[in-house]
């Protein structure tokens, strides 16, 4: 049996969506395949290792031979982000210093739109009276006032396992300078409920600010016991396919991190679920020409938004999910409502509405034949003629059109007036309108023009709607790389490994001995370096970024300056402080180096990132300008600008090759995603197989 | 000039992109300044304005700050004509040139493109000091202007790049504490970052062109805001409110009455029959009480409209000189802005009967304190503004509760409690509490917002200084439709000695023992609609969160619960709220 697999390995990058898991398959020999799997949201491990049967059978293995061949697994998910929105996270109790149980929910007092009389505030993760406050008290520097209530926490932990509790928060005041009262209350709570989900806010956070360290912590109890439970199902099933290689998982910081050291810190991986595409779009947009881009990525449910500029997006110290403060590092990434399982309905105005309603996986779009109860996106695409019911997932799923037919007569056309195809054509521009408001908001909103830049498509609805959107906003290119429907997937593979560190250490940065700052640095890249060398990194290919949060003397706030790791083993302090007057001008507006004015020492961080072996982007074969030898027929649909039917040409993707030249009105077929060249659309295709989509010279 | 065509989609770019650049310099100032009154609490405004000194678009964390902004450059460019160049940076906090508080010291940058004036860069924040009488700005006992602050009407700190070394000091020879300097570094440098990305975004799209976009801008704003007031009925609406206490006579009372008339597209607020000016510092300027018009009535239209020129254009506003809400120079008026809430509710009562959907009951009123002194542990003297403990309750709506812990309207949400870890290390007092006060918000169908208790151990060492500035100790928010009135406000001290005293709304305490414990109270707010129509189980799931007790469950909602399990009792509870009808 072995000998068929001789000699090959495999990566693989595994992104389960709301609807799709999607999966991307690098083999030793430097080909690529993508694939897609039905997720199984009650389940999500389920749909993985369908997923992995599903690769097997396309290279006539059995699952069990292609699992000892894959080397390495490289998996996002969205459990603990689903957890979170939909609110069904764990059963969470707080734990906190007598006072000040109603932070979590005041959020400082905030109430984001000023002059909105009906916005109201957030349901907290934890109710009130599961917010149990325990006497005790350090003061501002960590010494004990009063010592910690161990009754009292007892007390506490009766309530929560009375109550079913399974998660536990704890935050007391000043924690982030000694940890003494918190590990004290962690030791009775892992005691006394052993089988909880225990967050410790000095672990998860240790830094100054009350309010987002237990903002924090609460989240990640509130998700802990949902992504360990995942883990566990996830690397058992795995195990028992005959995988033996390294999982990694992916983070919301854009890198990917052990499963144990996941599970240990889950509010990591909140945001996580698109970290990975701004990589695989920049590798592509970059072999296309172009430095910076668009990313936007339309799976089953969400869409997601990012903006890449130098190859990077930008990385955020700390941000928020449904408006609760999560302050870990994120990438800057936008993500609203709208999928190919968005839901269309017509609501008590009259008005057509698609989403944020999703039909998911299951019973998912109406087309799917499932007993979907309502017509979704997906659904209008098939009547608008953009898919073929008998080419869905490149044939492995036959399409219902009538049944899309019906459920969009039934709840659109109907309360409408319009007929089954006018009422597509409104959901199809409805739902393009809500993508391009989502672009906005990481563009426009921000001051950037999105003029400026092209637009990478990705997603498996998306290249249908990419030169929907780029008319909406005036963008000139629209780039759909091959990858584009497992874009998540591919980019996981183009990430390093990562783990982020913080140490509170406020004070004059001329009073503190370089012996210290270097011990701190070196502690936790220690941390760092162990947790990389478990993972089987080679030394040769970690690196530490050391990060200093500064400030002058008496601003609250710090500005994060990197600096190099031989200025603080040197102790090189007129370097750090150079490189913090240049940052505080460039964001502030002005620098005090002049005036002499102290600088302060608020937090250390360390960033320890293991690079990994990246797979070389595979080119494919030239050839001329013309088309014609990937023709595959000519199919009836709806072309927007013109607002009518039109019999187009339909291309086979896979036979297309770099140099075919193709105007729009055309569609492209691939396996896993349709392309729309719309009427005032050309597109060719690069030396590395993406489709480059650009405006018509009018 | 020639026709420029113009490009709709470029108009909301445009829209958004300057917003984008008064968020940034907002940012600016949240992250750079020194004052907690500025970084954690946010009590500055940021803003574009176009050559003639028009609003361009604004960020607007405290409300009431923001629209004398405009007015003041207008009032700037129209002293300096002639003699304004790049690199120049003008401070003014003149009460009698169109500012609205001694405290809200501003500073404005021109922008120029080439030699072009361009625009202008603003912003303006609450300093920690401005000279006076009193530390920190607030002097209750004041009855003139100089009692309370420095003037600075408009003076010219940096010429072309270069800093008027002789201006700057005498400005700052004139105020306590060194952080004002710093602060003010701050504002210039919001106002820097505001002039390099104005200036980028006009380079892009070419003056011409930016100057037509920008003029279908306030026309396209103007017809929402005129739209949006066509759908208040067409007529004369009345309301009015009561202040008390002037800080100098106990027990008095002052009637702020506002006229609201609706004409279409166009509304007029005119606050002719205003009791007079107080002799205190309880008094309104016109800026001040222009924005606390402003701010209200916004809250009852889209409160998606854009913030420029073209939003205010339909707004008339008329306010008496000599009154309560426009007094007359040399007067004192520090306390002017804390005018806002009860000006809110006498223009909410106003149009309550009209707009019943779009209106609030009332919200908590401010009652504030700020505290000053050594810290024995730094060596240095410490400003603090207790953001946390005057946040109150807004007022319940049609369609849902009150906000909790919102605090006063003119900030609606915007200005924030301190971080309590930051709190205890850049003041040597100690939190001992703050938490949802139960029993506070006022019933009803909707409930009004909580209101706090705040709890506090002073430390320093025997020489801190406490003012209360604010109102609310004798009449609560009031409900609507059926709905029942928030709590009251007090402030408390304890002092080691065991001594207990309440602090008047407008008091000055020097030499506060350390030890004392601080008590605070702010009140919820206003209900809607008739308690007894709230569910039966949203009460009871308030009282197991322990923010509704079990007697006002059954005296005030009717709802009958088992004291222990806290279940509804439900026949009972049907006697309860059937014996009403």
């Amino acid at each position: 049996m072995t000998t068929r697999t001789t000699g090959r390995t495999y990566k693989l990058g595994i992104d389960v969506g709301g609807t799709f898991t999607d999966l991307f398959l690098w083999t030793s020999g430097g080909e690529v395949r993508s694939f897609k799997a039905l997720s199984t949201p009650r389940d999500p491990s389920v749909g993985v290792l369908d997923g992995i049967a599903l690769i097997a059978r396309a290279l006539s293995l059995t699952p069990a031979e292609l699992a000892r061949c894959i080397t390495t697994i490289v998996h996002g998910t969205t459990v603990t982000t689903n957890a979170t929105l939909t609110r069904r996270g764990a059963r969470t109790g707080l734990l906190t210093t007598r006072g000040v149980r109603d932070a979590l929910e005041m959020r400082r007092g905030i109430r984001e739109d000023q002059y909105d009389n009906h916005l109201r505030n957030v349901e907290p993760l934890v109710p009130r009276y599961l917010r149990r406050p325990v006497a005790g008290r350090l003061d501002w520097r960590g010494e004990e006032l009063e010592g910690l209530d161990l009754a009292g926490v007892e007390e506490a932990v009766t309530l929560f396992r009375e109550e079913g509790v399974t998660a536990v928060a704890i935050c007391f005041m000043n924690a982030f300078a000694n940890p003494v009262h918190e590990r004290a209350a962690a030791e009775v709570v892992r005691r006394a409920l052993p089988s909880a989900f225990v967050s410790v806010s000095s672990e998860v956070l240790p830094a100054i600010r009350f309010y987002n360290r237990v903002s924090t912590t609460a989240l990640d109890a509130f998700v802990g016991p949902v992504l360990r439970d995942y883990l566990r199902a996830l690397t058992s099933r795995l195990a028992e396919a005959g995988f033996s290689g390294s999982l990694l998982i992916m983070q919301s910081s854009g890198g990917v991190a052990l499963p144990d050291a996941t599970a240990r810190r889950p509010a990591g991986t909140l945001l996580s679920g698109p970290a990975a595409a701004p990589r695989a779009a920049a590798a592509y947009a970059g072999e296309a020409g172009f430095a910076d881009c668009l990313v936007v990525d339309m799976g089953g449910t969400s869409f997601d938004a990012s903006l890449v500029r130098d190859g990077q997006v930008e990385l955020k110290p700390e941000g928020d999910i449904a408006r609760l403060r999560i302050a870990l590092p994120m990438l800057d990434i936008v993500t609203i409502g709208a999928g190919g399982g968005s839901i269309g309905r017509v609501d008590s105005g009259g008005l057509l509405r698609m989403g944020p309603e999703s039909a998911g996986a299951d019973p998912g779009p109406a087309c799917y034949g499932r007993g979907g109860p309502l017509p979704t996106c997906t659904d209008a695409n098939v009547v608008l003629g953009y898919l073929d019911p008998t080419y869905f997932a490149g044939g492995e799923m036959r399409l219902h059109p009538d049944r899309a037919r019906a459920m969009i007569a039934e709840h659109v056309g109907g309360p409408l007036g319009l007929d089954v195809e006018r009422a597509a054509v409104g959901m199809y521009r409805v739902i393009n309108a809500n993508m391009a408001h989502g672009v906005r908001e990481i563009t426009v909103k921000r001051g950037v023009d999105p003029r400026e830049f092209p637009m990478v498509v990705a997603g498996g609805a998306g290249a249908l709607h990419g030169c929907a959107i780029a008319s909406e906003l005036d963008i000139p290119v629209v780039l759909v790389p091959p990858v584009a429907s497992v874009l998540c997937a591919a980019g996981m593979l183009l990430t390093d490994q990562q783990h982020d560190f913080v140490r509170s250490c406020v004070t004059r940065l001329s009073d503190l001995p370089a012996e210290r700052l270097e011990a701190l640095v070196r502690e936790m890249a220690d941390q760092g370096e162990t947790q990389l060398r478990r993972a089987d990194v080679p030394a040769d290919r970690i690196e530490h970024c050391v990060l200093l949060d500064l400030r002058y003397v008496k601003q609250y706030h710090e500005v994060t300056v990197p600096v190099a790791r031989e200025a603080v083993r040197a102790g090189n302090y007129a370097q750090m402080l150079s490189a913090f007057h240049r940052e505080h001008d460039r964001l502030y507006g002005y620098e005090l180096s002049a005036e002499g004015t102290g600088v302060e020492l608020i937090n250390v961080r360390v960033r320890s990132v293991g690079r990994t072996d990246k797979p070389a982007l595979p080119k494919i074969a030239a050839g001329p300008p013309d088309p014609g030898g990937a023709l595959k027929r000519h199919r009836r649909a709806f072309v927007p600008e013109r607002d009518r039917f039109e019999e187009l040409p339909v291309y086979d993707g896979h036979r297309l090759q770099a140099g075919n030249a193709i105007a729009g009105p055309a569609l492209i077929e691939r396996t896993d995603t349709t392309i729309l060249v719309s009427a005032d659309y050309a597109a060719h295709i690069d030396g590395f197989g993406t489709c480059v989509v650009r405006r018509k010279a009018s | 000039m020639s026709e420029q065509p113009i490009d709709t989609v470029l108009v909301s770019i445009l829209g958004r992109a300057l917003r984008a650049i008064t968020d940034e310099m907002s940012i600016c100032m949240e992250r750079s300044s020194r004052s907690p009154i500025l970084c954690e609490a946010r009590d500055f405004v940021t803003g574009l304005y176009d050559a003639e000194g028009r609003m361009l678009e604004q960020t607007e964390n405290l409300p009431i700050l923001s629209f004398s902004l405009s007015p003041v450059c207008q009032h700037i460019a129209r002293k300096f004509a002639g003699e304004v160049y790049p690199g120049d940076v003008f401070f003014h906090n003149d009460v009698f040139s169109f500012g609205n508080q001694n405290n809200d010291l501003a500073a404005f940058k021109p922008i120029f493109l080439g030699e072009t004036l361009l625009g202008w860069a603003a912003c303006k924040g609450h300093q920690a000091d401005i000279g006076g009488a009193v530390r920190g700005g607030y002097n209750p006992g004041a009855k003139e202007v100089w009692q309370e602050a420095i003037r600075i009407p408009a003076v010219k700190v940096y010429e072309r790049g270069k800093l008027r070394r002789d201006v700057w000091d005498l400005i700052f020879a004139n105020i306590r504490l060194p952080i004002v300097q710093e602060d003010m570094r701050a504002e210039i440098g919001s106002c820097t970052v505001g002039d390099r990305r104005l200036r980028a975004l006009v380079e892009k799209h070419g003056l011409e062109r930016f100057e037509a976009h920008k003029r279908a801008l306030f026309d396209s704003t103007r017809r929402l805001m005129e739209a949006e007031i066509r759908t208040i009925p067409s007529g004369t609406y009345r309301g009015e409110s009561t202040v008390y206490y002037d800080g100098h006579h106990p027990g008095s009372k002052h009637k702020i009455r506002v006229t609201i008339t609706v004409d279409g597209g166009h509304v007029r607020f005119d606050y002719a029959g205003t009791d007079p000016q107080t002799e205190g510092f309880v008094n309104g300027t016109y800026a001040s009480t222009a924005s606390a018009t402003i701010l209200t009535f916004l809250q009852m239209v889209n409160p998606a409209i854009p913030h420029n020129h073209g939003m205010v254009e339909p707004i008339e506003i008329v306010i008496p000189e000599g009154t309560l809400l426009n007094a007359a120079y040399p007067a004192a008026t520090t306390f002017g802005n804390h005018l806002c809430p009860p000006n809110a509710d006498a223009i909410i009562r106003a149009l309550a009967p009209v707009i019943p959907t779009r209106v609030t009951a009332g919200w908590n009123q401010l009652l504030c304190s700020l505290s000053t002194g050594r810290d024995t542990r730094k060596d240095d003297t410490y400003v603090d503004i207790l953001f946390m403990g005057l946040k109150g309750g807004s007022g319940a709506a049609a369609d849902c509760d009150g906000y909790d812990h919102i605090g006063m309207i003119d900030a609606s949400g915007g200005v924030l409690d301190q971080d309590y870890e930051m709190f205890e290390q850049m003041t040597p007092h100690r939190i001992v509490s703050h938490e949802y006060l139960v029993d506070s918000a006022g019933a009803g169908k909707h409930r009004g917002g909580l209101g706090v208790e705040t709890r506090y151990v002073v430390g320093g060492a025997g020489d801190t200084q406490l003012v209360t500035f604010g109102d609310g100790d004798v009449e609560p928010a009031f409900g609507l439709f059926g709905g029942g009135q928030g709590t009251l406000n007090f402030i408390e001290l304890r002092t080691p000695d065991g001594r207990i005293s309440r602090t008047t709304t407008k008091d000055h305490i020097r030499d506060v023992p350390a030890g004392t414990l601080y008590v605070q109270q702010a009140g919820g707010g206003g209900g809607y609609g008739p308690p007894q129509e709230r569910p039966a189980e949203t009460v009871a799931r308030e009282v197991r969160d322990g923010i509704v007790s079990v007697e006002a469950a059954r005296g005030q909602y009717r709802v009958a619960l088992d004291p222990v399990t806290i279940a509804v009792d439900g026949p009972q509870t049907a006697r309860l709220r059937g014996g009403e009808s």
